[in-house]
């Protein structure tokens, strides 16, 4: 399955994708929403966008509206990846279309408790 | 000038640590206990550099993290899993000192009520001019002997 | 980084007594695991050598205890099991009149798994009541779990964003559960060897992760009380690893989904 991350920070991006790998994705890279946008396009087969909120060019949620607009992309799960903590920007942001929000910092199993409750990663149970 | 009210919580030093070590224990070190608080006086900065977030609103406020350079080049290895023996690039030096600022930054901004948006991170060599600003905070943490520092200022508009 | 047969010896003798937990050989990891960041916040060269300067100061115990006695928590641990409440085991009691469900989370830790199953319930089957019992042997976890309250990195781990934003409410660095999930869970200190605790007979019984920390001998005794606790149609829950075959013959297992559950074998009680 392949997973595409956006942030602007290649130490964010290194580290995410770092995870995602490990539960076997493939994934590719974007740093801002704009060359995100392109990279659903030029790869179709994206299954998962991990997002960050604010970048240059085109933000996370800009992001996430734009993408909401293409019922082509209307299975691509969308988890935000931010330190936009507050109440209303996690509301707004799953109102807007995300599905998942993960406020930074974080640690891996953060991210794949929420891959597994998403049903795109196997549930490894816990001893 | 008094401190804007939204701020109040922010100056007591507690939640500024709190933040930082979880950032430390959960994506620098892997573990907790590597990041606690300076004690004794302000340690001065081997070759400072200066990474900062603004968060918009009635008053600007900036979320400034202060540290040597050998510091951040540690900081550097440790995100980006590098060698010791790797030279760190400026480019990965910004980006990565940058990240944690943003992430601090981030962090002390969902402390607040009404915060406005968060700038994009500013990583400079020199320091910036704060002749104008107010300062809310400044507090200095040791990382494995290491000082580093967190300033949240508010800036004159 | 090995552990000094000593330092374990204390520590698993320090644990028994306060918990009843049977800390055995080849659990040396878990010492390790669990009191190295105490010991580098203390300024210890090792754990070794932090247990020796803590071994004389009482007030120091508390908190090697804890260290050892608490379980990773995390919102919907394994998911499964909550699952197979949502689809099969809380379907099946409203199918028998059941709409007040009495259940139990014992160990429960600082109380993400109580209000784990008080969110299911919620969201899911609105028309059921549920009368949650939390237990532990700990006075803080239980404070924390009563005062529903979690840090950031609490609530990152394991629990959805739309639950997230729909049960819980944001206070300055941390976030609170509404007060309606909060008055359906009652903490309360327990332990395990006792009877019971009040609140029962259980619809529903959350033993999960604690009976790996026993001899066989006592989780038999912890089983046989539990099923005593049990209402007509009740179930348990363990943990993932864990099962009553070889250790309780009066129980069955059932699977549901990619869950099993116990409950009490027809005519065995004693």
């Amino acid at each position: 399955m392949k997973a595409l991350v956006i942030d602007d920070s290649r130490v964010m991006r290194r580290i995410v994708s770092n995870i995602l790998v490990e539960v076997g994705f493939e994934t590719i890279e974007a740093e801002n929403g704009r060359v995100a946008l392109d990279q659903l396009e030029s790869h179709g087969d994206v299954s998962l966008c991990c997002i960050d909120w604010n970048m240059p060019v085109m933000t996370g949620f800009e992001f996430v509206v734009e993408t909401r607009k293409h019922p082509e992309w209307r299975n691509v799960t969308l988890m935000m990846i931010t330190t936009e903590g507050e109440q209303d920007q996690i509301v707004r942001a799953l109102a807007a279309g995300a599905h998942e929000y993960v406020i930074k910092p974080f640690t891996p199993e953060v991210i794949v408790d929420k891959l597994q409750f998403l049903g795109l990663v196997d549930v490894k149970e816990s001893v | 000038m008094t401190i804007p009210a939204t701020w109040e919580p922010l100056t007591a030093a507690d939640p500024v640590l709190t933040i930082a070590q979880d950032l430390f224990s959960t994506m620098i070190d892997g573990e907790p206990g590597h990041l606690y608080p300076w004690m004794g006086e302000n340690p001065p900065l081997e070759d400072p550099r200066y990474a900062w977030v603004d968060v918009s609103g009635p008053v600007v406020t900036r979320v400034m993290l202060m540290a040597g350079r050998a510091t951040g080049e540690q900081l550097t290895r440790a995100l980006l899993q590098m060698d010791d023996s790797e030279a760190v690039s400026d480019a990965d030096f910004a980006d990565a000192v940058g990240e944690i600022a943003n992430v601090v930054g981030g962090n002390v901004k969902s402390l607040v009520t009404n915060p406005g948006a968060l700038t994009l991170p500013v990583v400079t060599h020199e320091e910036p001019d704060m002749s104008k600003a107010f300062c809310l905070l400044e507090t200095y943490f040791g990382w494995k002997g290491a000082p580093l520092g967190v300033g949240l200022w508010a800036l004159a508009s | 980084m090995t552990l000094t047969a000593e330092t374990f010896d204390f520590v698993a003798t320090l644990v028994r007594q306060r918990s009843a937990i049977q800390l055995e050989r080849g659990k040396e990891y878990l010492v390790e695991s669990r009191l190295a960041p105490l010991a580098r916040s203390a300024g210890a060269a090792d754990v070794d050598a932090y247990v020796r300067g803590m071994r004389a100061d009482i007030t120091k115990h508390d908190i090697v205890v804890e260290a050892l006695t608490t379980n990773e928590t995390s919102w919907f641990r394994d998911l499964n099991p909550f699952t197979a409440l949502r689809s099969t085991v809380i379907p099946d009691l409203q199918g028998k009149g059941r709409h007040q469900l009495r259940i139990w989370s014992a160990a429960c830790s600082t109380g993400q798994e109580a209000y784990s199953i008080a969110m299911i319930i919620a969201d899911n089957f609105p028309s059921v009541r549920a009368n949650i019992v939390a237990t532990d042997l700990a006075e803080q976890v239980l404070a924390k779990g009563r005062s529903g309250r979690y840090t950031q990195l609490e609530i990152n781990r394991g629990l959805p964003a739309p639950m997230l934003v729909k049960h819980f409410e944001r206070q300055g660095p941390t976030f609170e559960i509404s007060s309606a999930l909060r008055s359906q869970v009652v903490f309360r200190k327990h332990n395990l060897l006792d009877n019971p605790p009040a609140g029962g007979p259980f619809d529903i019984v959350f033993l999960r992760n604690v009976l790996i920390y026993f001899d066989v001998a006592t989780k038999r005794d912890v089983l046989r009380r539990i099923r005593n606790s049990l209402a007509p149609g009740g179930y348990l829950f363990l943990g993932a690893a864990e099962t009553t075959i070889g250790v309780d013959e009066t129980w069955e297992r059932l699977q549901l989904g990619a869950s099993s559950v116990y409950r009490p074998r027809e005519g065995k009680a004693t």
